[in-house]
């Protein structure tokens, strides 16, 4: 039997949230390196939130997330789009090749090589004939496929994706899906926050449930299953403003004490 | 009957000959609105009269902004001097705030003023020059005008008043004098100007010297490149020699044109504000005797 | 005609000096103009004009009606105000908007206390703010600093500052440049503006950073060539406005600001990207 590969993601009892109200409550596991996971679970379940701590967005509330071997240059991040001015005049060309940061950096060119690889990454995602439109006047999914073009470019050990499907058109999410399984054939370990339960039945060997607790966690047929689904939507949604102070944090206060 | 009567009258009598004793017995409150007219009231008033100087040494009158405090100094006044011409602009918005019901004396009653042309924009606007205190004749007007207002409200100091205004008439007459000679004994070619505010046209007339402002009236109205261009070519065309710093303006305007006709930066010349006291112009005679000193030398040469 | 536009340039030396300071800042505020305009920071030069009063009321409490003390003072109480606002947009809920306009209230109230203090009823600010008309050698050097200093660090930050405005959050992901691009930003616009105020005047400086900006946008959709646009509309703008003063007899800052608005109303009409006039006629669409 194949040793199972070396973790790049460990939490170990881990609260994200914000404001001290947990959206991840006492989570613990590990991700394998290489594996292409998709994270479910209802509205508020703290899909946003897990990734923003991978990424270093947020800082634990209690508990300890860790990076195995890896940096923050490692990590490829795509969030819900929300922070990105799209009326800047900016065209898709120059967006895309953003994505060579790490090789460029601030203030080299953008040599011939470099040129190759945007170029490159736009037939992937065909989006050559769109190069010089000003990214303003892309759909939704046209927009989309420029970020994964970027992704793509950044050529990162571990990809991290939440919602990436969302308002974006049938035929380019399945051409988006092909670009994940082929990072995930390259090794990379890709993590997804998702919607879509068939999607992910059809394209995703493991599944984390998340309704702020850890629901199910495993391979993806024995883990979606209808009563885990209905679990996590019973999980309370919102924030309770008069919560008491964690019980179980309190507990283990008296333990050590 | 008639004795109770009798004694009733002299009462009320009493009354308001110890009521007018009181007020003759403490110092007499008056306000002047700048400090030329400060230094004036304190020359005529001496020491039956408390000044205090709205616009104090350096300040632009033009600029003025009353604050609450000024409105308190005010309210107690007994004897309000201004300026008057349209000086002041804020004048009567002070008044009215300040609710002061004591006199008003306008310093320049009776004076004959002199109109100016003010380039607004393109367009010319008559406007009345206020700054008539710069003819010293005019001065002799505004010292009858504050001597008459002090014994209005205060009638016992009556000799005090008349004998200082008297001697101040005499030191001004002479002044006068020493000034008309100062000019005179200049090349008429060269009793020519420029200075960077408008405030010397009553000066220019009486004394026989040409002067020449590169802005408007007040100190707000910023200069159009034609403005500097005329008085440049001005400069040049008639060998002005000199230009003349004031002290309430920038002088980076004036450092412009002299630097790029030749003229001699000449100095300051103080004409809406006295200086400090212990700088060159502390009185008004002061003012003139630095003024007339400085326009020699920079002309003579 | 040509003798009439080149001519009172050939006569007086100060209109000369005025086009050499028009170009040197022509050169250095546009560009900043237009990423203001894109972060939707054009308020900021307003609200800097107003924010600098306590510095330069400190400068005149320590050195009297020093320009250099002034406009140091004026210099490090705009840098605090801009400083203070932006980390604090970026540490708390805070918008940008919000954060500055409270930091420089509160810069212009102590200002006005402060300048009470001495009673003098000079008016600092009129002593502090020039006119393009009366450039002195200290100011053109300073104008020409500042612009060689601008644009020198302009061409360093330049990709991550497009980056910072566009997508911030992915700027932090792969550079830990974002904040300190930012914070160098917000140094550019206040040296600059303090700068423009000295030499010019608040209306002058501020309409020459954002105005030619503001027009730019309606005739291309590239940063680079927004920057381009705004350069020659600014100096355009600027020898337009010299000559309407010169032989129009009026104010030359606001004849050179309106020049910039007449262009700006220009652009929304006609300008080739998203002009009106352009947007009422029908056109044929294209084939793709």
């Amino acid at each position: 039997m194949t040793p199972r590969p070396a973790p790049a993601i460990t939490f170990r009892d881990l609260t994200l949230g914000y404001d001290r109200h947990p959206a991840v409550h006492h989570i613990t596991g590990e991700i394998a390196r290489g594996a292409l996971l998709a994270i479910v679970g209802p509205n508020g379940a703290g899909k946003s939130t897990l990734l923003k701590g991978i990424v270093g967005e947020l800082k634990p509330l209690s508990g300890s997330l860790s990076l195995d071997g890896l940096t923050k240059r490692d990590i490829a991040y795509l969030p819900q789009v929300i922070e990105i001015d799209r009326s800047f005049p900016i065209s898709v060309f120059d967006c895309v090749a953003m994505g060579l940061w790490r090789m460029i950096g601030a203030w080299r060119g953008l040599d011939a090589r470099g040129r190759e690889d945007v170029v490159g990454a736009l037939h992937t995602l065909g989006l050559v004939e769109l190069a010089d439109r000003p990214v303003g006047a892309l759909s939704g999914g046209q927009f989309q496929r420029v970020l994964f073009a970027r992704l793509l470019l950044q050529d990162a050990a571990v990809i991290l994706l939440d919602e990436p499907f969302r308002a974006v058109d049938t035929k380019t999410i399945a051409e988006l899906i092909a670009l994940i399984e082929r990072w995930h054939g390259e090794g990379r370990t890709v993590l997804a926050a998702l919607h879509d339960i068939d999607q992910v039945r059809a394209h995703f060997p493991d599944t984390l449930v998340l309704a702020r607790e850890m629901v199910a966690w495993g391979e993806t047929p024995k883990v979606l299953t209808p009563a885990n689904l209905a679990r996590s939507r019973q999980l309370t949604e919102a924030f309770d403003a008069h919560a008491d102070i964690c019980v179980r944090d309190e507990e283990r206060e008296r333990e050590t004490a | 009957m008639r004795n109770r009567f009798i004694v009733l009258l002299g009462a009320v009598l009493v009354l308001l000959g110890v009521s007018s004793g009181c007020h003759a017995a403490g110092k007499v409150k008056a306000v002047a609105t700048f400090s030329v007219l400060g230094d004036m009231v304190k020359q005529v008033g001496g020491d039956r009269v408390d000044v205090t100087t709205l616009v104090g040494p350096n300040g632009d009158a033009h600029v003025f902004s009353p604050t609450p405090a000024d409105a308190k100094m005010l309210a107690v006044a007994d004897i309000f001097f201004v300026n008057g011409l349209g000086f002041e602009g804020w004048m009567e918005r002070l008044e009215n705030a300040s609710g002061f019901t004591g006199a008003l004396v306008v310093a320049s009653g009776g004076v004959k003023p002199l109109k100016m042309t003010e380039d607004e924009g393109g367009h010319e606007e008559v406007v009345t020059d206020p700054h008539a205190w710069q003819n010293l004749a005019n001065g002799k007007i505004y010292v009858a005008n504050i001597r008459d207002g002090l014994i209005a409200a205060d009638p016992g100091g009556k000799e005090l008043y008349e004998a200082n205004a008297t001697k101040y008439l005499a030191a001004i007459d002479a002044e006068d004098k020493a000034v008309k000679q100062a000019i005179a004994s200049l090349l008429a070619a060269r009793r020519k100007i420029i200075t960077s505010h408008d405030a010397f046209g009553y000066f220019a007339q009486a004394y026989g010297l040409e002067v020449i402002a590169p802005e408007g009236v007040s100190t707000e109205s910023e200069a159009s490149a034609q403005d500097v261009a005329k008085i440049i070519r001005q400069i040049r065309a008639e060998g002005i020699p000199a230009v003349f710093l004031e002290n309430v303006t920038d002088r980076r305007l004036l450092d412009q044109i002299a630097a790029e006709t030749g003229a001699k930066i000449g100095g300051v010349l103080y004409s809406d504000a006295l200086s400090e006291p212990d700088g060159p112009a502390p009185t008004y005679l002061g003012m003139f005797r630095h003024n007339a000193g400085a326009l020699t030398a920079a002309l003579s040469s | 005609m040509i003798d009439a536009v080149v001519q009172p340039f050939l006569e007086f030396a100060f209109m000369r000096r005025a086009l050499v300071g028009c170009l040197a800042i022509s050169l250095t505020a546009p560009p900043i103009g237009v990423f203001l305009v894109l972060r939707r920071m054009s308020l900021m030069g307003d609200a800097m004009g107003h924010a600098i009063l306590p510095g330069a009321a400190i400068g005149y409490l320590l050195a009297g009606l020093s320009v250099f003390a002034m406009s140091l003072g004026g210099f490090a109480a705009g840098l605090a105000v801009a400083l203070a606002a932006g980390l604090v947009a970026r540490s708390t809920v805070l918008r940008e908007d919000a954060s500055l306009a409270g930091f420089y209230l509160v810069s212009l109230a102590l200002g006005v206390m402060l300048v009470s203090v001495r009673g003098s009823s000079v008016d600092l600010l009129h002593v502090l703010f020039g006119t393009v008309l009366a450039l002195d050698d200290a100011a053109l050097l300073l104008i020409a600093s500042i612009a060689t200093v601008s644009l020198a660090v302009l061409a360093v930050i330049y990709r991550p500052l497009v980056l910072e405005c566009f997508d911030p959050e992915f700027l932090r992901s792969v550079s830990p440049l974002s904040s300190p691009t930012h914070l160098l930003f917000l140094v550019l616009v206040v040296l600059n503006l303090v700068a423009g105020f000295q030499a010019l005047g608040t209306l002058m400086a501020v309409g020459i950073m954002l105005l030619p900006a503001v027009a730019a946008r309606f005739w291309t959709e590239d940063v680079s060539g927004m920057i381009g646009v705004a350069v020659a509309t600014a100096f355009s703008a600027s020898f337009a406005g010299l000559l309407l003063s010169y032989y129009a007899n009026v104010p030359t800052g606001p004849a050179v600001i309106l020049s910039c608005g007449a262009f700006y109303f220009l652009s929304m009409l006609v300008g080739v990207k998203g002009g009106l006039l352009w947007r009422l006629m029908p056109r044929k669409h294209l084939e793709a």
